[in-house]
């Protein structure tokens, strides 16, 4: 009996190892193509192999070879272990000869990798000096980031005045509006923690940290929309921290530096956009600017968010209907239909309906109402009055004011006026 | 052969040799960089030469017979210092981080050479199975290294620790101290030049002693501080002025120290041939209009290439404070430089509030404190 048994381990044991090793094959082919099948994303808005602009054509170009070269060395590579493996495994033979050292075959595997990084190394050390090349700059934009949003501020000096009419600072959050073939210039900062501002169509990543300013060359070739994400692990909201780059054409461009500079309208008399005037005034200018709102005695209403917020800041909303996005470009202003119509515009289109900015039919009612009635339940920011002794009082991000239907009704309708 | 250890050597060599022509190559045909790579270069290669030569030190695995005379197999000379050496370097480098870029610096310096003993003595233990063999080998790898730069650590103490005596005794002190101290090191060399006979271990120790009661002096000295005159003059200079009025902000002399030397200059600020203008990152011409970011810890270096001392100010608004029973009172938001002398600098740190609409009657400028007609605009959104 225990001969049969022995003869019968002897043939079930191969037998198992062919089955784990088909069920191992089954499952590696499996999660191969799983990994392709989700690198074919079709629409994909931050997809660093589509540049729109030179700077990221020139990281394109750098990487594309370089992507090449290192897919052919990996499959040499694996091929060379998988055939060793297979090759030289252990069936129970002697032990080889051991020797130390091949000469020959060590100098060949120093040279060759040492000649691959050598022909990758020279065109990657030019293509970061052109990157950071800044003598051409025609506009110049600050970039701040804190938990969570970007604000971005056009200073009225220098090229910025005399070329694109900027008489008066623009600063604006969530979307920055450059215009097209210009070579911008961001100077990225922060206010709190390490950010990292990245438009992937248009240029690599640059840290803002605070204390620095770090340069980023931006240029769109064509008007379009594209997307970014902050990519420095930033607190809890860190995934929320969104952006967007708009390139317009010059006279769209123009257009919108005129509506931004435009002298703020106070809304007419009697109507609900009217009282919601004076609800922002009670609730929300303490900390968000409205450029041109004035006190009862005529003097500006100025906010004061460096008592309430620990980054000092919080997004000036006096143009906040031009944009498409809020809270740190992490919900639309416009609808899904709208903003579709407005992402999948043809270059030669798309500037008209950018500049439409938000009507009422395109307004996002949902998510802006959600926003309004309670923030931090939409986007977890630390803003739990009795979780603040850390910060001195002071919160990261929107708390929940405890607004009434009737007050976010209102402060809505003032708010769509604001364009 | 190209052993293990040696593959080490040639591998960072052949990478410093690339590094050399992409310097070159990045660098429109700059020399220095590369000078430095190609010399480290060298050295790396000329290390994996000893490397191969000495086989790491290996017999052959089938050669059992000489198994125990192997250099590998041979124990160390002794318990080593340099692991300890070096972790206190390293701590050197963690306190200098937090503390002073100077300490940091000496750290860099410490670990480099901590561990490079560590690497060349674990080396030398086992280049031979003869261990005087082996000290020797490892004075002519660290000999020429150790000698100078002991001599310079030396100096260094030396010098130091006399400037230290220097600035603490009195100015008549002073040079009787540095006439006595020069004739007794004068007369003490003197008589050993005459005298042949005497012994090394003599001469050794008398400057061995020399140099423990200079160090000795020096040390207390540098704690006890300088002299009160010139305490005296660096209070006057840096503490007693102040630019702004009573009201003012006077400037952070830690950030100009510190900070400034960390963070990057939001905008520097120059007063030459009696105008104003700055420049800013970003911006190719010199600016007499500015932008700076509200509720941002700014830097602003200003730098006085006029004739004569002049003090920067800048005006950002000002601030109602309640005194209470209805009384307020007005003040100015200044933030000002000392005064600076020609050739010289200094950064301040600030931190801007409010926007600068929101002070129409008091605009947000640059200036300097006795010109009238130049200033800079400020606008901060």
């Amino acid at each position: 009996m225990s001969t049969v048994g022995t003869m019968k381990d002897r043939v079930a044991e191969p037998m198992k190892i062919m089955r784990r090793g088909r069920a191992a094959l089954k499952t590696s082919l499996a999660v191969s193509a799983l990994a392709f099948l989700a690198s074919c994303a079709r629409d994909a808005p931050q997809d660093t192999w589509q540049p729109a602009g030179p700077n990221a054509e020139q990281i394109d170009n750098l990487q594309r070879p370089v992507f090449y070269v290192a897919g052919v060395v990996g499959v040499i590579v694996f091929v060379a272990i998988g055939w060793a493996i297979w090759r030289y495994r252990d069936r129970g033979q002697a032990i080889p000869e051991q020797t130390h050292g091949k000469p020959v075959v060590e100098i060949v595997l120093t040279v060759i990798p040492a000649l691959i990084l050598l022909g990758v190394a020279i065109p990657t050390a030019g293509t970061i000096f052109k990157l950071a090349k800044t003598s051409d700059t025609e506009m110049t934009i600050n970039v701040t980031g804190q938990q969570w949003w970007w604000e971005y501020d056009y200073p009225a000096v220098g090229s910025n005045e005399e070329q694109y009419g900027i008489t008066a600072p623009i600063v604006t959050s969530g979307q920055l509006v450059i215009p097209e073939n210009t070579k911008v210039l961001l100077r990225v900062t922060s206010r709190d923690v390490i950010h990292s501002y990245w438009i992937p169509k248009l240029n690599g990543k640059k840290d803002s940290v605070p204390g620095r300013v770090h340069l980023l060359r931006l240029e769109g070739a064509k008007p379009g929309i594209y997307a970014g994400q902050c990519t420095e692990f930033c607190g809890l909201s860190h995934s929320y921290m969104r952006m967007e780059a708009v390139v317009l054409s010059r006279a769209d461009y123009d257009a919108w530096v005129a509506n931004q500079l435009e002298a703020y309208t106070s809304p007419a008399a009697g109507t609900l956009a009217a009282e919601g005037e004076g609800v922002f005034i009670q609730q929300c200018s303490r900390c968000h600017q409205v450029n041109g709102l004035l006190n009862t005695d005529g003097t500006p209403i100025i906010s004061a968010p460096d008592q309430y917020m620990v980054s000092g800041v919080a997004p000036n909303l006096t143009n906040l209907m031009t944009r498409n996005t809020f809270a740190g470009a992490s919900w639309d202003l416009l609808t899904p239909e709208c903003r579709e119509d407005v992402w999948k515009s043809d270059s030669v289109t798309f500037g008209a309906k950018y500049l439409k900015g938000v009507t009422t039919d395109c307004l996002n009612q949902k998510d802006l109402r959600e926003w309004l009635r309670n923030a931090p339940l939409k986007k977890p920011m630390y803003a739990n009055p009795e979780n603040l002794a850390a910060t001195g009082g002071k919160y990261r991000g929107m708390p929940a004011l405890g607004l009434t239907e009737d007050q976010i009704n209102s402060i809505v309708a003032y708010l769509l006026e604001r364009k | 052969m190209i052993t293990t250890s040696s593959k080490l050597f040639y591998g960072l060599g052949t990478l410093s040799f690339v590094g050399a022509l992409v310097w070159v190559v990045a660098h429109d045909g700059s020399s220095l960089g590369s000078v430095a790579l190609i010399f480290l270069a060298i050295s790396l290669l000329f290390l994996g030469g000893i490397a191969s030569y000495v086989r790491d030190g290996h017999v052959l695995s089938t050669d059992t017979a000489a198994h125990p005379s192997a250099p590998a197999a041979q124990s160390a000379s002794g318990n080593s210092w340099w692991p300890l050496a070096s972790a206190l370097s390293l701590g050197m480098v963690v306190v200098g981080l937090i503390s002073s870029p100077g300490i940091f610096k000496i750290g860099i310096a410490l670990s480099i050479a901590m561990f490079g003993e560590w690497m060349i003595t674990n080396w030398s233990d086992r280049a031979s199975a003869n261990a005087a063999y082996n000290e020797k080998v490892r004075g002519w790898v660290v000999h020429p290294l150790e000698i100078p730069i002991g001599g310079a650590l030396l100096m260094t103490v030396i010098v130091l620790s006399f400037s230290r005596i220097m600035l603490s005794v009195s100015t008549v002190a002073g040079p009787l101290i540095f006439a006595v101290v020069g004739t007794v090191v004068l007369a003490g060399g003197s008589l050993v030049s005459v005298r042949r006979g005497v012994s090394k271990r003599l001469v050794g120790g008398a400057c061995a002693v020399a140099l423990v009661a200079l160090t000795g002096v020096g040390l207390a000295t540098a704690l006890n501080g300088e002299r009160h005159e010139l305490v005296e003059a660096s209070e006057y200079d840096h503490y007693a002025v102040h630019p702004c009025g009573e009201e003012a902000e006077e400037y952070d002399e830690e950030a100009s120290r510190a900070v400034s030397a960390k963070s990057s200059i939001a905008a520097t600020v120059i007063f030459k041939d009696g105008e104003l203008y700055a420049e800013m990152d970003g911006f190719s011409e010199p600016l007499t209009s500015i932008s700076l970011q509200r509720s941002y810890d700014l830097t602003i270096l200003f730098r006085n290439e006029s004739v004569g001392e002049h003090r920067m100010i800048l005006n950002y608004g000002n601030v109602i404070e309640d005194l209470g029973g209805g009384v307020t009172r007005d003040s100015k938001l200044q933030a000002c430089t000392a005064l600076i002398g020609e050739g010289g600098q200094q950064a301040i740190t600030v931190r801007i509030p409010k926007p600068s609409f929101a002070s129409p009657l008091s605009p947000y400028n640059i200036v300097v404190s006795g010109i009238e007609d130049s200033s800079i605009e400020v606008s901060v959104p």
